[in-house]
């Protein structure tokens, strides 16, 4: 045990980060982010946007996961919508959009107009997607998604309308927006990071406060037991379904600003390989958590360009993640959270560290601010240390 | 276009070709269905399985012993043993976890990552093919259509596989405690049966046969690392449309796959690559347990 | 006197097993009903059908929804709307949401039961008076003391009241409870014995129970029904019922028939 004095020092600093979890705790993180970055070589401001989007993408799959308790290896089809939406956009309404509004502001009305259409189109497709899809649960929901995201990524290269252009994908051309003198390229790296972590922040703050809302407490209670929840009044079936759009147009957002990093939509994003990115970001962060699929993306991306240093590995990197995952689900489901969480707590010399349950830490970083309502935070974490203080 | 005018087109050829395709289809299919009518399993890695099956094949036959037979043999024996100990390893700490079913898909595809990165590793990315045994190398010409006799003797080999597969679980005693096992898991382990090393070996079986279909497709493909992402969305269609856990219904389900794939784009030029994944949407929410029975159906 | 929850000939056939055979019950609000059998006699299957989790084969179930004096026809409910008609259940293997803590537990219900499942703006610890409703029913089942506790971390008996809680918490007119003592210590039996009690005489709701241990029944109801091979054997006080030769019978001989 540590000295008064220091552990009422580590009492006040934890309850000050459990406390600081709030909007204006985000508000500063993303500040940070942006200064940082924007001072950072171009390629990590762009690694940093790719590492946005995926976590913002791997955010709304674990919506459906972690939250609702349904695995879908299907979203890369809503991560496509959005980007497909956008690149339609730019390619087909540049022009017209132009005529109206004039060139100097058209690249960045036309770029919100198609962030806007993507977000629709995705909708559109998940309302009866995910409608039918809530149906089935477990192993025969996981196969439908993934039935349903091939599906899309076959007529995505047969192009049956006309409108995707096959496997070479839609080219996005952001444009330069000009402003009598100043002008700016939306597609620069700079700059599009801007947007990005605005809207991703955006989004970040908007599903948290789902997951901390009613809506999201029973999506919770839904994936510990669905039965039960009926059994107290609630339509699952539907609840499930509601999730499904959410969790789908949040992906959908993601894969707007995926289109714009990447400068091309591509029939990729709806294989069944690209919805894996999300499974593997959020199990490896930890699907519990509602920062874990950040976690998650920051080391799938940023390990892989660790990787891709030493060229001798740089082949091999899906071996590493493969190996991850598997550890992480039958070693440590509550994946890099946890883990940090267990190391805070090392350090911090407290000795509240057995979660052997995983799913007990299903702690949103809001709540922390609330009343004692869990027991990784201040209040109630002091019960939980002087009970099993004798085990230690 | 009048259809008329488009049935000329389809030759005997045509016809073997999809039969043999739908062979390959079904012996990994009917592996992956067996593993999850027994364990419960959907194994994610069974396409990895399939192409380490053709690789080690590939291996033998260019570096050991110049004979397709043998090689196939050890092939499908060597990703045998690659499975049983998956499943001794890995799989197995996960049964009796409260979501076992969403932990299992996500560590077999773990094991979809691993596998398909080593086998990169060994082999490297680059695809290889071999040439069907010389006794069975020559062309067959029918109804003036021409083919590889070779394909005649996998679509032979995977109807003795169901047959045999059959008689196994119907007529032997192994095949018995695997059928009681299937539908009722905790009343076997009360009668006796030792569950854990039953399931391991019906892991190692599924993993053979997918090991099998590997071999048995190496003189009739170009072997890749992709091979494997690509054959396990063809395999799950089968099963979803076969039923997950029947046998019978993997055959049908991996021919009716099979042929549309060989015949499909000469039918229909735009959509054909999405209509299996329609009809498999479609079985999952009309007939989710497939449109064929359970186990040893 | 009010009837709260009737059945009409209630039948459900599986194949040719008919697991309830025309059951016509009316329960009344001011008993505590206890419904027994010998094992295979058909209450899980009578309970699946109340809740909505089965559909009849042949038959109805009415039910007092809300203050509503005439009942309502819930043959055909999803067991959600057979909940929001007013009739909750527990289970008799423990299903609570073990991941969560007491209070969000209970809090779910309160969700459900203020009909704000799709409130997603809101906080979800934001409206006091659902607050104050959630204090009150941890304190009505004793659940205060462990209120922040996750559930996978909690006793059997525990989990037992909070399963007891969770029903309560959506303000039913009809109270099922599935084996309420099933896996416990006589301590505990002793401690939910006298919780129903107390529920009983505090609440609007009426209880009706299924339960194996005798003592525990004969203790707290008044009235018992005994099915046996899905039909009424014998219906009365426990004093009647017990001294009942066929229900003796159903019990002790039912295998050397």
């Amino acid at each position: 045990m540590s000295a008064t004095d220091t552990s009422s020092r580590v009492s006040r600093f934890r309850s000050a980060v459990a406390e600081g979890w709030t909007r204006e705790r985000f508000g500063v993180l993303g500040a940070l982010a942006l200064i940082l970055i924007t001072f950072a070589p171009p390629f990590q401001v762009y690694l940093f946007t790719d590492f946005l989007v995926v976590s913002l993408f791997a955010l709304g799959f674990n919506l459906l996961y972690g939250y609702t308790g349904l695995l879908s290896f299907g979203h890369g089809l809503f991560y496509a919508g959005g980007a497909y939406g956008i690149a339609i956009v730019l390619r087909d309404l540049g022009p017209m959009i132009a005529d109206i509004v004039g060139t100097g502001i058209s690249p960045l009305v036309t770029f919100m107009i198609g962030g806007v259409v993507g977000l629709v189109l995705v909708i559109i497709v998940a309302v009866p997607v995910g409608w039918l899809s809530v149906r089935l649960q477990e192993i025969y929901f996981a196969l439908i998604t993934l039935a349903f995201g091939m599906l899309g990524y076959s007529l995505i290269i047969q192009d049956p309308a006309g409108l995707t252009n096959g496997t070479d994908g839609v080219i996005v051309l952001l444009g330069t927006v000009d402003l009598g003198g100043t002008s700016l390229r939306i597609g620069g790296r700079r700059i599009y990071y801007v947007i990005s972590t605005i809207t991703v922040v955006a989004a970040t703050y908007g599903v948290w406060r789902i997951v901390n809302s009613p809506f999201g407490t029973i999506c919770k209670a839904i994936r510990e037991s669905p039965d039960r929840a009926a059994a107290l009044g609630i339509d699952a079936s539907h609840h499930r379904w509601m999730t499904f759009i959410i969790s789908a147009a949040v992906v959908g957002i993601a894969g707007v600003l995926r289109a714009g990093l990447a400068s091309v939509a591509s029939p990729g994003l709806t294989h069944w390989s690209t919805s894996a990115i999300a499974v593997i970001a959020t199990v490896i962060g930890g699907a519990t958590y509602f920062y874990g699929p950040f976690v998650g993306a920051f080391i799938f991306l940023y390990i892989r360009w660790a990787i891709s240093r030493f060229p001798a590995l740089e082949a091999y990197w899906e071996l590493f993640f493969g190996a991850l995952l598997i550890a992480v689900v039958l070693f440590f489901k509550q994946g890099a959270v946890g883990g940090l969480l267990l190391l805070r707590d090392r350090v911090l010399g407290n000795n509240d560290d057995s979660d052997p349950g995983g799913r007990e830490n299903t702690v949103d970083p809001g709540e922390q601010a609330s009343a004692a309502s869990d027991h990784e935070d201040e209040p109630g974490n002091d019960n939980m240390a002087t009970d099993r203080g004798d085990d230690t | 276009m009048s259809l008329t005018s488009l049935v000329p087109l389809i030759g005997i050829s045509d016809v073997v070709i999809g039969l043999s395709l739908g062979s390959r289809l079904f012996l990994i299919a009917v592996g992956l269905s067996l593993i999850f009518g027994v364990l419960g399993v959907l194994n994610f890695a069974h396409g990895g399985f399939y192409m380490l099956g053709a690789y080690v094949t590939l291996a033998v036959v260019s570096n050991v012993i110049d004979n397709f037979w043998i090689a196939a043999v050890v092939g499908a024996l060597a990703v045998g043993i690659v499975g049983a100990v998956i499943e001794f390893s890995a799989i197995r700490r996960l049964y009796d976890r409260v979501d076992s079913d969403l932990d299992q898909l996500i560590v077999t595809f773990g094991f979809v990552l691993v596998i398909h990165e080593t086998v990169r590793f060994i082999w490297g990315s680059g695809s290889y093919s071999i040439d069907p045994p010389d006794v069975f190398n020559f062309s067959v010409t029918f109804g003036g259509s021409t083919f590889n006799a070779y394909r005649l003797v996998v679509i032979g080999l995977a109807v003795a596989v169901l047959i045999g597969l059959w008689l196994f679980i119907t007529r032997t005693y192994f095949g018995s405690l695997v059928r009681g096992t299937s539908s009722d898991r905790e009343m076997a382990a009360m009668l006796g049966v030792d569950v854990p090393r039953l399931y391991t070996g019906v892991f190692f079986l599924g993993s053979v046969l997918a090991g099998l279909g590997g071999a048995l497709s190496a003189p009739l493909q170009s072997t890749s690392p992709a091979l494997g992402d690509q054959v396990i969305i063809d395999a799950f269609i089968v099963v979803v449309i076969g039923g997950l856990g029947s046998m019978s219904g993997a055959f049908v389900g991996a021919m009716l796959i099979g042929m549309m794939q060989s015949l499909g784009p000469q039918f229909i030029s735009a959509g054909s690559i999405a209509i299996p994944f329609l009809a498999m949407v479609i079985v999952l929410l009309i007939r989710p347990e497939g449109l064929f029975g359970g186990i040893g159906e | 006197m009010t009837t709260v929850l009737k059945t009409d000939d209630l039948r459900k056939q599986f194949g040719e097993l008919t697991a309830v055979d025309n059951v016509s019950i009316e329960i009344d609000d001011d008993k505590i009903t206890s419904i027994i059998g010998p094992n295979g006699a058909g209450k899980t299957t009578f309970y699946n059908l109340l809740t909505g989790v089965l559909q009849p084969t042949g038959g109805s179930i009415w039910l007092r929804s809300g203050d509503q004096n005439e009942l309502t026809d819930v043959t055909d409910a999803e067991p959600h709307e057979v909940a929001q008609a007013g009739l909750s259940r527990s289970y008799q293997i423990t299903n609570i949401f073990e991941g969560l803590t007491v209070r969000e537990n209970v809090r779910v219900a309160r969700i459900s039961h203020e009909g704000t499942r799709l409130d997603f703006r809101s906080r979800a610890t934001g409206d006091e008076s659902v607050e104050a409703d959630i204090e009150e029913i941890l304190e009505l089942t004793g659940l205060t003391d462990i209120a922040d506790t996750p559930c996978d971390t909690l006793s059997h008996g525990e989990k037992r009241t909070v399963e007891i809680a969770l029903a309560l918490a959506i303000e039913p007119n009809v109270f099922l409870m599935d084996e309420p003592t099933a896996g416990m210590n006589p301590t505990e039996v002793t401690e939910i014995v006298s919780l129903i009690r107390e529920l009983d005489a505090d609440l609007d709701a009426t209880f009706v129970v299924t339960e194996h241990n005798m003592d525990v029944v004969t203790d707290i109801s008044d009235r018992i029904v005994v099915l046996a091979e899905g039909a009424i054997l014998a219906d009365g006080t426990p004093q009647d019922v017990l001294a009942d030769e066929r229900v003796t019978e159903a019990y002790l001989g039912s295998d050397s028939v």
